[in-house]
């Protein structure tokens, strides 16, 4: 076996440069399928529905954005519990979405921050991924919700945020609103966001926005603000099963409460994948054209590699027959030499991606249904063998049937 | 069939090839009887049907009609995986371009055929230095082909012939890509293969200097044995 494994090898080696370019062709499209696939395994995994522990999303039924008024924010969280025996979420989590300039008048991506309003302490019970931290990520959090708590001005910028408005962790910032109209605030940065999802995303204490709100009017002649009654974006619950959450859609749905504007409550999963709608042809073009299109590619890629190796060699299949290799044999050695590239510059390129996008891109850049970076899954690995072995196999049956069937006879006579 | 001391036994094959829907006859009701330890020469001019002939009792290629028994073996009737198994352990082949590896070295090249059985690593060295040492090529075991002269890259072929010790050993113009001196040498190595381990070796052959060495020639026309000739004597 292991001189069988040493033979494909040194068959690679005859012709390096055509096995380098080959096994690079193979890595470089790995890759792209890699980071296909990661976006999409991410999606698929949030629009999947749990059934315990599950979030669901309160937004204003007929409009998107949503915009309700803060009025909604504590008997959501509720879930419109009314009556005694009506069901009451575990927990819950208001947005109020503040997007702000650096100066008056720029608008660039250096000089805008896009701020969740939210409690502090929410961050760690009812964000995404912020739940199960580890431990030493966990604790700074919890300082910082602390810092937060006690001081309302304090704002919470994700790195890659930070670095891209040439700011550090404790100076001062003024953020001239762009969608709340005249309401400027200034905040001083507390610290990070842990890395990761949030890495371009603010966290701001709503009682902030929400005081500025209320004082609008002292200094504009009694006037409300024109967003004072449609400042709450979404509000989140924690529901124990599918049947809690039913039961608390239904006292939301029934609720008198919330006539003009109407709401609507769905599960994360199933809001997103409404969000989602709007991405529905790209997100099918990835799946099911891109994908597909790469993969038959990297058949293709290998097919013409093997091909060609086998056709120049097909004077030494008719030799190996001589010397008593079986058909089953000279199959199994070219099928092994597509193997062999397929697989190392499979799993190559898929650890690789994963290294990189993770530990030093810091993941991808693809903002998406609230998820501004994707990360490459630790199952990309099982892709690339996976990817390797299944194209390698693919591109490979046909030129290996091809040695497999070679007529010695027919070929020393062209020799001759 | 009863082997009768013969080693290789032809009886009445007929071997056409069909271009287009013609018939191309190429070995007509040939028979053939090659005894052990026998060095055949078969001559005849080009397309006559000798290395068709030998392809068939090398179980390289199967008669349209007829049978071929080599060692009491009717192989005419085998699959081609069967064949395959069997060439390995029953028959050498010579070829006249050497046809080695050009990856491999002398020592790779020799062992690929031992590759196939089941033997240990240390079993595959020892028989491997045995046959380039029977072939003189000790000190060249590490060299690939691309460093070897012609007459040594044919004693690397024939090294790799020997080496799973087969009875037969067929050559198709072995020196027919030397030079005299080379073409010479390779013959004298035939010969003391046949003497010294009584091996059967299958000429074939356009050089009538080489077909003197056997002891035996015969001669192929359109597909038949024509004649036959006493080169030297039996052994």
């Amino acid at each position: 076996m292991i001189k069988y494994i040493l033979l494909i090898g040194k068959n690679l080696r005859r012709n390096v440069l055509r096995t380098t370019l080959t096994a690079l062709g193979t890595m470089v499209l790995v890759f792209v399928v890699t980071l296909v696939w990661s976006v999409l395994y991410l999606l698929d995994g949030i629009i999947a529905e749990k059934s315990s522990n599950l979030k669901a999303i309160i937004t204003e039924r007929w409009q998107i954005p949503s915009q309700m008024p803060f009025a909604y924010a504590s008997s959501l969280a509720e879930g419109a519990a009314r009556n005694p025996g009506d069901v009451r979420p575990q927990d819950s989590m208001s947005w109020q979405f503040f997007g702000g300039a650096l100066a008056p008048d720029k608008r660039s991506r250096e000089d805008l921050v896009f701020a969740l309003c939210m409690e502090p302490k929410k961050l760690a019970t009812m964000m995404d991924d912020l739940e199960d931290l580890p431990a030493a990520q966990a604790r700074e959090l919890q300082a910082n919700i602390r810092k937060m708590e006690s001081n309302r001005q304090a704002i919470l910028i994700g790195a890659e945020k930070l670095a891209q408005i040439h700011k550090h962790v404790g100076e001062r910032i003024k953020l001239y609103s762009v969608n709340f109209r005249d309401i400027d605030l200034e905040f001083e940065i507390v610290g990070m966001l842990p890395p990761g999802r949030y890495n371009q995303t603010a966290i701001i204490n709503r009682d902030y926005l929400n005081a500025a709100l209320d004082n609008y009017p002292r200094t504009h002649a009694g006037k409300k603000h024109p967003m004072a009654a449609k400042s709450l974006n979404l509000v989140w619950i924690r529901v124990r099963d599918a049947e809690e959450y039913s039961r608390v859609a239904d006292q939301i749905a029934n609720a008198p409460l919330y006539g003009d504007p109407a709401v609507k409550c769905e599960t994360a999963s199933s809001g997103i994948a409404a969000f989602l709608e709007s991405y529905r042809d790209l997100i099918w073009g990835m799946r099911w054209l891109l994908s597909p299109a790469i993969l038959v590619t990297l058949s293709l890629v290998i097919s013409n590699a093997i091909s060609i190796n086998v056709r120049e060699r097909r004077l030494e299949m008719a030799v190996l027959k001589v010397l008593g290799f079986r058909p089953g044999q000279l199959l199994i050695l070219v099928l092994g030499e597509a193997l062999l590239i397929g697989v190392l510059a499979g799993v190559a390129s898929a650890g690789a991606t994963f290294f990189v996008v993770n530990e030093w891109l810091g993941g991808v850049t693809f903002p998406i249904a609230f998820i501004p970076v994707f990360f490459i899954p630790a199952d990309a690995l099982w892709w690339g063998l996976g990817i390797g072995t299944i194209t390698s196999l693919a591109g490979s049956i046909m030129p290996a049937w091809s040695a497999r069937t070679v007529k010695v006879s027919d070929v020393f006579s062209k020799v001759a | 069939m009863p082997s009768n001391g013969m080693i290789v036994r032809v009886k009445g094959v007929h071997k056409f090839f069909t271009r287009g829907s013609e018939q191309v006859d190429v070995l007509n009701e040939l028979n053939l009887d090659v005894p052990e330890g026998e060095f055949l020469a078969l001559m005849g001019p080009s397309g006559s049907g000798k290395t068709t002939l030998l392809n068939l009792i090398a179980g390289l290629d199967r008669p349209s009609q007829g049978e071929v028994w080599v060692g009491g073996e009717q192989i005419s009737k085998m699959s081609e995986a069967q064949l395959a198994r069997w060439r390995t352990r029953h028959i050498g082949f010579i070829f006249q371009f050497y046809h080695l590896l050009s990856v491999m070295t002398a020592h790779e090249n020799v062992e690929l055929p031992l590759l196939l059985l089941p033997l240990s690593a240390a079993q595959r060295r020892r028989q491997v230095a045995t046959a380039l040492e029977l072939v003189g090529l000790t000190n060249r075991s590490r060299h690939r082909p691309g460093q070897l002269s012609g007459g040594q890259q044919q004693r690397v072929g024939i090294a790799r012939a020997i080496v799973t010790d087969p009875a037969l050993i067929v050559a198709d113009e072995p020196t027919g890509d030397l030079d005299a001196k080379s073409a010479d040498e390779i013959l004298d190595l035939l010969c003391e293969l046949r003497e010294t381990m009584n091996k059967t070796i299958l000429l074939v052959t356009h050089d009538a200097r080489a077909a003197q060495r056997a002891h035996r020639i015969q001669y192929l026309d359109k597909g038949r044995l024509v004649s036959s000739e006493v080169a030297m004597p039996s052994p």
